[in-house]
């Protein structure tokens, strides 16, 4: 059986001078996704599932899709002010979700002030120091052969794009998401080693979501990330590695949507 | 022409078994894989013929590699100190310490100073903008290293010639609020200063700050494009033409007795290309900012399609990255690395003329630096090679005097 769907709509929104792409789709709550490593693929599953029931807001990041990166712009304290102005072209609160390197965004945004923020939902988010220093808690992507990076990223390596499909304008994005991806998690990490101090102070229901299978970070990580935030909840999905939202759509959006609903 | 002699010193009893079992020969085998007394006994040989360049009068480059079986100098300045006290005659040219690599250019102007001044002014200092396996060895971020490197080369620069100090650097990538070294530099304003880099648009940035211009193993046609951007730069700039002084090229050099000896030895320092470079795609062409955007199809491709990427021509830089060289290097045998200017070998008249006739192809140069030892070659073999260079080769060379070029 086919089903029907309307094709996410790609806007421009324009924060203190900057371009950003913007996916839109659906009606309902306002959902804003913060993205990972790579801009959402608007034909995405699980963007039609939330667009049932939410209107899905996701914004390329500076340097991530079509969003520019303008010179001298190489540091998270770039993106959060971006996402600061961004979040404040949308009126009322919203539903905050943030996956992987987007969910350490939106863990920063969230602990700066949750005026805008109706709830939080971190999906195997990056951001925070939790073991030793000799422990690396994330892995370590950029110094890591590529097919181990791969084989840790996802449950099923099936699920991964292929891309011997991808167009040229596909790979190139791709090309310049890591680029950024360098830019503002090179050192330290992809983590502020300041914000695990600081996550009590978020104060909105939150959701800590983690694909089982995650390589990238693991649910013990999750796990310490929820135990910062008062009365945050911990659930993982089966079968699925950093990116549920790709892996297993339907019940990523079952949560998503059960949470909103609470 | 002068000449300037260098060993890596690399480290080349690592089980070729080992070496082949890892994606990288640099920045990932652990260090249990280097003996250190048989890093003591390669230190001792290759300061001693140091040494014997220094009794012969050639000139010698310190060069430095972190963490791989390329090279054990992963410490510029203590080497360059050891050899400005080892040495009585020769300069000594530092190219150098991976000054974006660093956290402080102003500590790499005191290690310097303090190098020329043992010298007496006999020290040059070489910059090299570094890349690949180096980025994850110093943790740094290489997406913007070229522009670090370049303010890291402006503090260099002011540290070394301010003499009414302290001074305040308030820069993109480094401040300093109190600058002021002791001693400063012996020569004034500055020892002469070099950089080592391929790509048109930095070529043309060497050129007007008229530093002297290294190719590194980079054939005719790459070298003869980065001299005429240096030139080109320093003509729109209007400056005044350079000299072939400006100019220098790095190949790998062994002199023998006989044709077959000379060769024989080249075979040897091969190692360096076809051993030492092997390097993990992490550390090359997914390495962030190495590759232009353009590029992108060809890397992440793994079907005919990818072609279409790679083979374009990056518009920016005009010839192959520092990665892409080395994947072409890693295959040669010795006649094609003759052939290509990559290597030059044989007995002396041998050698002499295929320095020249690459002099001529990339329109002349000043200074020759001599990749001479390398892989198995022995002690014993790395003397005879630079006595015959020095001796029968580089005399003719003196001959070669500078002439204006552009």
């Amino acid at each position: 059986m086919s089903e029907v769907h309307a094709a996410p709509r790609i806007e421009s929104v324009t924060i203190h001078g900057l371009k950003l792409e913007v996916l839109r789709h659906g009606a309902g709550e306002k959902l804003v996704f913060l993205h990972g490593f790579q801009q959402p693929d608007p034909g995405a599953r699980w963007i039609q599932l939330l667009g049932r029931r939410a209107e899905v807001i996701a914004p390329s990041m500076p340097g991530f899709g079509a969003s520019e990166r303008p010179k001298d712009y190489e540091s998270t304290y770039d993106v959060l002010n971006t996402l600061t102005g961004f979040l404040e072209t949308l009126p009322g609160k919203v539903t905050l979700v943030g996956s992987s390197f987007g969910g350490w965004m939106a863990a920063e945004l969230a602990v700066r002030s949750c005026e805008r923020i109706a709830r939080l939902v971190l999906v195997d988010a990056l951001g925070i120091k939790v073991s030793d220093r000799t422990t690396p808690d994330i892995l370590d992507v950029f110094n890591t052969l590529p097919a181990l990076v791969k084989a840790a990223t996802w449950h099923d390596e099936a699920k991964a794009p292929d891309l011997d499909e991808q167009t040229d304008e596909q790979l190139m994005m791709r090309h310049r998401n890591w680029e950024s991806l360098a830019m503002y998690g090179w050192k330290p990490f992809l983590h502020n080693p300041r914000l695990n101090y600081w996550l009590p102070r978020i104060s909105v229901p939150t959701l800590v979501l983690w694909g089982a299978a995650d390589g990238i970070v693991k649910p013990a990580y999750g796990r310490a990330y929820a135990a910062r935030i008062p009365g945050a909840i911990f659930a993982e999905i089966p079968a699925a590695g950093h990116h549920p939202e790709i892996e297993q759509p339907d019940a990523f959006a079952d949560h998503l949507l059960g949470f909103i609903a609470r | 022409m002068d000449a300037w002699w260098q060993c890596e010193i690399p480290y080349p009893y690592v089980d070729q078994k080992i070496l082949d079992a890892s994606p990288s020969v640099r920045a990932v085998l652990p260090n249990r894989l280097c003996d250190p007394r048989l890093a003591a006994d390669l230190f001792e040989e290759v300061m001693d013929e140091f040494a014997l360049c220094d009794d012969l009068g050639m000139n010698i480059i310190c060069i430095e590699h972190h963490a791989g079986i390329n090279s054990l100098i992963g410490s510029n300045p203590v080497v360059s100190g050891m050899l400005a006290r080892q040495t009585k005659k020769v300069r000594l040219l530092s190219l150098g310490t991976l000054i974006s690599l660093r956290a402080d250019p102003v500590r790499i102007a005191e290690e310097y100073a303090t190098c020329d001044v043992m010298m007496r002014g006999r020290f040059d200092i070489g910059f090299v903008k570094s890349g690949g396996t180096e980025f994850a060895s110093a943790n740094q971020n290489p997406v913007n290293n070229e522009e670090r490197f370049w303010e890291a080369i402006d503090l260099v620069t002011k540290t070394l010639t301010t003499r009414d100090g302290p001074f305040s650097w308030e820069g993109k990538h480094f401040t300093h609020r109190h600058v002021n070294i002791w001693p400063g530099p012996y020569q004034d304003p500055h020892p002469r200063m070099w950089a080592a880099t391929g790509d048109p648009r930095s070529a043309g940035e060497v050129g007007r700050r008229d530093f002297r211009h290294v190719l590194v193993l980079r054939g005719p046609e790459g070298t003869k494009a980065a001299y005429a951007a240096h030139r080109k730069a320093r003509a729109d700039a209007g400056m005044p033409k350079a000299t072939t002084d400006n100019f220098a090229y790095a190949a790998l050099v062994y002199v023998g007795d006989t044709e077959e000896e000379g060769i024989a030895g080249g075979e040897k320092l091969l190692w360096f290309l076809n051993t030492s470079l092997k390097s993990a795609p992490q550390f090359n062409r997914f390495l962030p900012g190495a590759a232009p955007p353009a590029a992108a199809p060809g890397l992440y491709r793994t079907k005919p399609k990818a072609q279409v990427g790679i083979d374009m021509k990056d518009a920016e830089k005009g010839v192959t990255t520092a990665s892409q060289n080395a994947q072409k290097l890693m295959s040669l045998t010795a006649r094609e690395a003759m052939q290509q200017g990559i290597l030059f070998a044989g007995n002396p008249d041998s050698v002499y003329r295929q320095i020249m006739e690459f002099y001529d192809k990339v329109g002349g140069f000043g200074h020759l630096a001599l990749i001479g030892r390398s892989g198995p070659m022995t002690h014993a073999e790395s003397k005879k090679g630079i006595r015959l260079f020095s001796s029968e080769v580089l005399p003719r060379l003196r001959e070669v005097k500078d002439i204006e070029v552009g």
